[in-house]
């Protein structure tokens, strides 16, 4: 964590640390503002009433004379230490309350599942009260001291904290480590406590610093409408009100200096905040520096590879249907090393070309150039893609659009994740047809029927309602083949056209590719990590290593006798 | 027909809901300091007077049959009570000052709908576009500005720049103008009342005092639903299924169409809680123009302590929110079919 914070400090743009340092500044104001003010912060002085900003008086004073520049210097200890103290309060109560209904909701019995049910029933009672009424009518009872507009505020933030908490409880209290923790003797409760709750803080810390920001803003809006911090003590929503009535008539500063220190201290608070989000919080990815690492890519080393390698198998005799040549990809701009490297091939009709290498050698990026659908800072420096004689790399979205499954099919890995989650099977190939020609939908839905049956869904009707996360890997690799397959491409590029699968289903969804692209005399480019699939559905192999092509052979060739020693690496993984 | 069962059991929970928060805040108000017989009475009524005033009001039960009173009051001749401090049926000024906040409400979410909205969509793709990169510039800053003003004061802000410096906005005097008059009332938004009556005069005057109110609701309370959708929007448009979308070719609004879709469920679960907020967050906001909404005839009745009020104001607001928030679950199971409904909905 230390590591992540000094990582994160040192790529902070520019202004965040600007306003890093002011939220510091407040921070030390809390501390010593009321020390360092240079006039008397509530004695009034009728003489000087409402003088504009001047030299003596930077600010201004207010309607009693008082200087406001002392003021505002005295309010963060007013305002920042009520959000602060109610914020920590409403989590060192509704943190423990949350670890207790997650744990009792996660057990199996009838009784404490009905007991945590009718809890978060309660707290939602608390939640559906206005949050600001309540506080008010809460300090307004209580009568407005200090601490008690700091439990008030306490009392309406902490049913967040029970709900973030619970519901952390709930995911991780299955995850093994809390088992092993029961395995190994703790009681509920001390598992609970010792084990899951100490996971669940960077949540908690995100959820503080946005509460902070809340609880601020509220005490000001309490102190405004005069159910808060009540004058003389220095607090800036009441500032402001004060200031409010000589605002409207062009006596600006007494309201607009404390207005904007109040924007200025919940800005700082809301950027710290997510400044402490990054530090803690592992999926948020920084841009800029470290997009490489995002992309999992290795980098091209250049020297590498001196072997003279059998590349006249990349070509292809017959004409060729994709012919890709010298293509060098780079990470944008000022990306000079590249992330593949020269990197050339093609193909003829009906023929098969597997492209094997670890994961992170850049094959799926060089699939996506072939597609044309490199993600954004991506992009092609130089090089070729041909289909046919039309100059893919020359043509925009909409002139590709209309040749995509018509002609160039893909299929991506895990299909049930590129089925759109919230359209079902029938219009998602009712779309497709209907994106690359005029049709009606019921003949659309005749064709999508026929479709399923070709490529071996058994009851396909009925499986044209369903949403992709009602079917099982198989079914939704099996649409995505119909999808690829339905206007006989010419090609059909997959990448790891089986990821995520069970073996005997792969098997049968290959074989099945295999056998259409037969019959259809579709070339295939498949981009595999298994050799397997490799050795057994294609006619050529090439080996890639750190965005190069370091081999190529027939596949019995390359299998029989490889040369590259990252070639050798790769089959020997596979025997051992 | 789960569904309309769902729909049942779910306004079958609010009634016991509604119940326990109006009893709570009928208890709490009890609390509040200050004599409704004697602030009402006067310092000088005598002891006697102050006894009376009690037994009519019922203030010398105990709670929970004062509780029982007014309930059966709601349900025999829908009486919520009587203000102490101006003597009107809260009844009646509920129906006088909800249509304001629904007015103020309604049309702050419109700006949002139209303003907003689209800006979070055009600024969520990917691009080097000259002009998204403008707007994406433009709503960066928008972002950090709307998280850090607090609504009142962005209210005095507008007033002491178009009123005050500019003098081309009205200043805080309500809905209408001094001199102005409301016209008959038949729905209570001044804006449609005005139409109604075909005086187009104070159409516009009412909507150029309902302007500043509106934008500073919009403005302050429509960057979650802003942010949101813009997040949901990257996501949806970086997702797999977008790239596999057009992989196959879809046309480019068949994509961003399905994007929106994922992008707004979201977004519309974050609006319901928006909403919620307005009602009671918009205090401030009408607070500062002095509009005569729900929200500060609360804020009146708490600092004077006027016991009915606040328990009527409580109750609407809890029924509202709840009313909220099924809708939005409703509309969220009716746009993802991921959703189980009647499962485990906590």
């Amino acid at each position: 964590m230390w590591l992540r914070l000094k990582v994160t400090l040192r790529d902070l743009p520019k202004w965040q640390i600007a306003v890093l340092v002011m939220w510091v500044g407040f921070i030390f104001l809390t501390i010593f503002g009321p020390m360092i003010a240079p006039y008397s912060t509530i004695e009034a002085d009728p003489t000087s009433r409402l003088l504009p900003p001047s030299g003596d008086h930077w600010f201004g004073t207010d309607e009693n004379g008082i200087d406001i520049f002392s003021r505002v210097l005295a309010c963060p200890r007013t305002d920042i230490v009520i959000a602060v103290a109610a914020t920590f309060l409403s989590v060192f109560l509704g943190s423990p309350l949350g670890v207790v209904v997650g744990l009792y909701e996660s057990r199996k019995g009838a009784i404490s599942t009905a007991g945590a049910d009718i809890f978060m029933r309660l707290l939602e009672v608390i939640q559906s009260f206005p949050v600001f009424v309540f506080a008010m009518v809460l300090v307004a009872i209580f009568s407005g001291s200090l601490v008690n507009i700091i439990i008030a505020i306490a009392f309406v933030n902490m049913p967040v904290f029970v709900r973030l908490v619970r519901s952390e409880v709930l995911s991780l209290v299955q995850r093994p480590f809390a088992e092993a923790a029961r395995a190994v003797g703790n009681t509920e409760m001390r598992t609970g406590f010792k084990h899951i709750l100490p996971n669940a803080t960077p949540t908690v810390v995100v959820q503080v610093s946005v509460t902070v920001g809340f609880a601020i803003l509220l005490t000001a809006g309490l102190s405004f409408v005069g159910a808060g911090v009540k004058p003389p003590t220095p607090e800036l929503g009441a500032m402001i009100a004060s200031g409010s009535k000589y605002l409207i008539i062009g006596q600006w500063w007494p309201a607009l200096f404390p207005g904007v220190t109040l924007g200025l201290i919940v800005f700082s608070f809301g950027i710290v905040g997510e400044i402490v989000n990054k530090v803690l919080d592992p999926r948020v990815v920084r841009d800029g520096s470290d997009r490489r690492r995002v992309l999992s890519v290795q980098k091209t080393s250049g020297k590498e590879s001196s072997v003279d390698m059998p590349m006249k198998v990349m070509t292809t005799n017959k004409s060729p249907i994709l012919e890709v040549k010298n293509v060098c990809v780079s990470a944008g701009e000022g990306d000079d090393q590249g992330i593949l490297n020269d990197v050339s091939f093609s193909i003829g009709p009906g023929e098969s070309l597997a492209i094997v290498g670890e994961s992170g050698a850049g094959k799926t990026i060089l699939l996506k150039s072939v597609l044309k659908l490199l993600p954004f800072p991506l992009e092609i420096n130089s090089g070729s893609v041909h289909f046919e004689s039309s100059d893919l790399l020359a043509m925009d979205r909409n002139q590709i659009r209309p040749m995509r499954i018509r002609q160039i099919s893909a299929i991506l890995p895990n299909a049930k994740s590129q089925l759109h989650p919230l359209v079902n099977v029938g219009d998602m190939i009712v779309g497709a047809l209907q994106a690359h020609e005029k049709i009606k939908k019921k003949q659309a839905q005749k064709r999508a029927v026929e479709l399923l049956t070709m490529v071996g869904i058994t009851d396909p009707e009925s499986r044209l309602a369903a949403y992709p996360h009602e079917l099982s890997g198989g079914m939704a690799q099996r649409i995505c083949l119909a999808i690829s397959l339905m206007y006989q491409p010419k090609i059909l590029v997959a990448d790891e056209p089986t990821a995520g699968l069970d073996v005997t289903i792969q098997r049968q969804v290959l074989d099945l590719t295999k056998d259409l692209a037969k019959e259809f005399n579709t070339a295939r480019l498949i981009i595999t990590g298994d050799l397997g699939i490799a050795a057994h559905y294609c006619d050529r192999v090439a080996v890639m290593q750190a965005g190069k092509i370091v081999e190529a052979n027939y596949t019995d060739k390359l299998f029989k006798n490889p040369v590259h020693p990252h070639t050798k690496q790769l089959l020997g993984s596979v025997q051992s | 027909m789960r569904i309309i069962l769902y729909i049942g059991r779910r306004i079958l929970f609010l009634i016991p809901q509604v119940l326990l928060i109006s009893f709570i805040t009928f208890a709490l108000v009890r609390l509040l300091p200050g004599n409704p017989a004697r602030m009402s009475l006067g310092p000088l009524a005598p002891e006697s007077a102050i006894e009376a005033y009690n037994v009519k009001m019922h203030y010398n039960l105990p709670i929970p049959e004062q509780y029982w009173i007014w309930l059966k009051g709601i349900f025999t001749d829908f009486d919520l009570g009587e203000s102490w401090v101006n003597g009107s049926m809260v009844i009646d000024d509920m129906i006088q000052r909800i249509p304001v906040t629904l007015e103020v409400m309604i049309l702050a979410l419109i700006l949002v709908a139209i303003v907003l909205v689209p800006l979070a969509i055009i600024t969520a793709a990917k691009t080097k576009n000259k002009i998204v990169v403008f707007f994406q510039n433009i709503t960066f800053g928008y972002g950090m500005l709307a998280g850090a003003l607090p609504d009142f004061l962005l209210g005095l802000l507008m007033i002491f720049i178009f009123f005050t410096n500019f003098g081309i906005m009205p200043g805080p005097e309500g809905r209408l103008g001094i001199l102005e008059f409301e016209p008959p009332f038949v729905t209570g938004s001044i804006l449609l009342d005005s139409i109604f009556d075909g005086d187009w005069e104070l159409f516009w005057s009412g909507a150029w005092h309902l302007a500043m109110p509106v934008f500073t609701l919009a403005f302050v309370y429509g960057a979650p639903i802003f942010k949101m959708l813009r997040s949901q929007m990257e996501g949806a448009l970086q997702a797999e299924y977008t790239t596999y979308g057009e992989a196959i070719g879809l046309r480019s609004r068949t994509i961003f169409i399905r994007a929106a879709r994922v992008a707004s469920g979201p977004t519309l679960v974050i609006t319901g809680v928006v909403v919620m907020f307005l009602l009671g967050g918009a205090v401030l906001v009408e607070t500062v123009f002095n509009l005569s909404g729900l929200g500060q005839y609360a804020v009146q009745a708490i600092v004077t302590a006027d016991y009915a009020p606040i328990v009527a104001f409580v109750s609407f607001a809890a029924i509202f929110t709840m009313l909220v928030y099924l809708a939005v679950d409703l509309a969220h199971f009716a746009m993802d079919p991921r959703i189980k409904i009647g499962g485990s909905d906590t």
